[in-house]
């Protein structure tokens, strides 16, 4: 379920970076962090059903000037990927992509999904940079998100347990 | 009833309002009869009312934003009725096309051609009060006067079994598309939303 510290130096790297508003589909390894943008005040957070939806309510929001980042687990970077050609990079809509990368080494379940995560990345010409370092996290937000809006594309971060 | 004849209706009542359409004769239709930079074309289908709920939510309080879309598409992303309903967006008016076919891929019967589904009871049941279906032209134009005044959360269903209408396409690609969409919100919100990044050695100095 991640922890309070790790969830803290997400969010703190988010408002740092500037990102207004994330939404979200839950896993349990970003518990902690969903209850963190919940109560938060400055990041407005919009939790959808379905992930591909998030595209959409990130791609509404940069319209009207908005920094966003869509939260979901690589699972769920699979239910996104038709929303992600045809609108994030058909548009050229930045979106920081937080996503838990389950089935990563040491991991028991969602081996399948791990093992795709990555070449479906490469596939989509989505650069992505994966976070193992708790001390390199709010570093490693702030320069996805800087890419992300200059080359007007979905940068990723992959979330291992290691930081959550 | 026929959709342009509905789109006709409408148009005159959609002052500055953003327009969100989907893939398919909507957009040339909505395009030729009201063209404008607050008209944007969505690609992704399903995605139209998932793109329109932000943005009227709180960035832009006071744009209103109208989607329109089919039912086949709706139910590739039927959960977003369930999210417009928890979100609740004030502005937000979501039409819905029921021409029980998959117009532009030749036609195809979808889901609603058996005539069991109740997309409207489904949006109310979901949260969004203010859904109806319209069977007429009238029907539809006063559901649309009703979402506009006051601010409401609304989705309406227009039942049509019409072809397209040839009409042109839309002029630009989804670049220029969402640029001069994006430039229509900053001139009709008075923000300014695009930003050139400044090389490291201007920022310097």
């Amino acid at each position: 379920m991640g922890t309070v510290a790790g969830a803290q130096q997400i969010l703190a790297g988010l408002k740092e970076a500037g990102i207004d508003l994330v939404s979200s589909v839950p896993d349990i390894n970003m518990m902690q962090l969903i209850n963190l943008l919940y109560e938060d005040k400055d990041i407005a957070h919009v939790p959808v059903g379905r992930e591909e939806e998030g595209i959409g309510v990130c791609a509404g929001a940069h319209l009207g000037g908005k920094k966003t980042a869509m939260l979901m687990q690589n699972g769920g970077l699979l239910n996104s990927c038709n929303g992600l050609t045809t609108t994030a990079l058909q548009f050229g809509v930045p979106i920081l992509l937080l996503i838990y990368y389950a089935g990563d080494i040491g991991d028991n379940a969602f081996h399948m999904v791990g093992l795709v995560t990555e070449p479906v990345l490469q596939g989509l010409g989505i650069k992505y940079v994966m976070l193992r370092d708790p001390a390199k996290v709010k570093q490693d937000i702030g320069g996805a998100v800087v890419l992300a809006n200059s080359s007007k594309r979905p940068v990723a971060l992959l979330l291992t347990r290691a930081v959550l | 009833m026929k959709r342009f004849e509905c789109l006709q209706a409408i148009a005159p009542l959609i002052d500055r309002e953003l327009f969100v359409t989907t893939a398919g004769g909507a957009t040339a239709e909505w395009n030729a009869l009201r063209p404008s930079d607050g008209n944007i074309q969505v690609k992704t289908l399903g995605l139209c009312s998932s793109i329109g709920l932000r943005p009227c939510h709180r960035a832009f309080p006071s744009a209103k934003f109208s989607s329109s879309t089919a039912t086949a598409l709706l139910w590739m992303n039927l959960g977003s009725l369930a999210t417009i309903g928890l979100h609740q967006p004030k502005n937000l008016i979501h039409i819905c096309w029921d021409n029980q076919q998959y117009e532009s891929s030749g036609g195809e019967p979808t889901v609603a051609t058996a005539g069991k589904i109740d997309f409207a009871g489904v949006a109310r049941n979901a949260g969004i009060q203010s859904s109806s279906a319209a069977a007429t032209v009238d029907e539809l134009k006063q559901a649309v006067i009703h979402a506009l005044e006051p601010r409401r959360t609304a989705f309406h269903l227009g039942a049509h079994r019409s072809r397209p209408r040839r009409s042109p396409p839309l002029r630009y690609d989804e670049l220029e598309n969402k640029y001069r969409f994006i430039r229509y919100i900053e001139d009709s919100e008075g923000i300014n939303i695009l930003r050139v990044p400044m090389p490291a050695s201007y920022l310097q100095k």
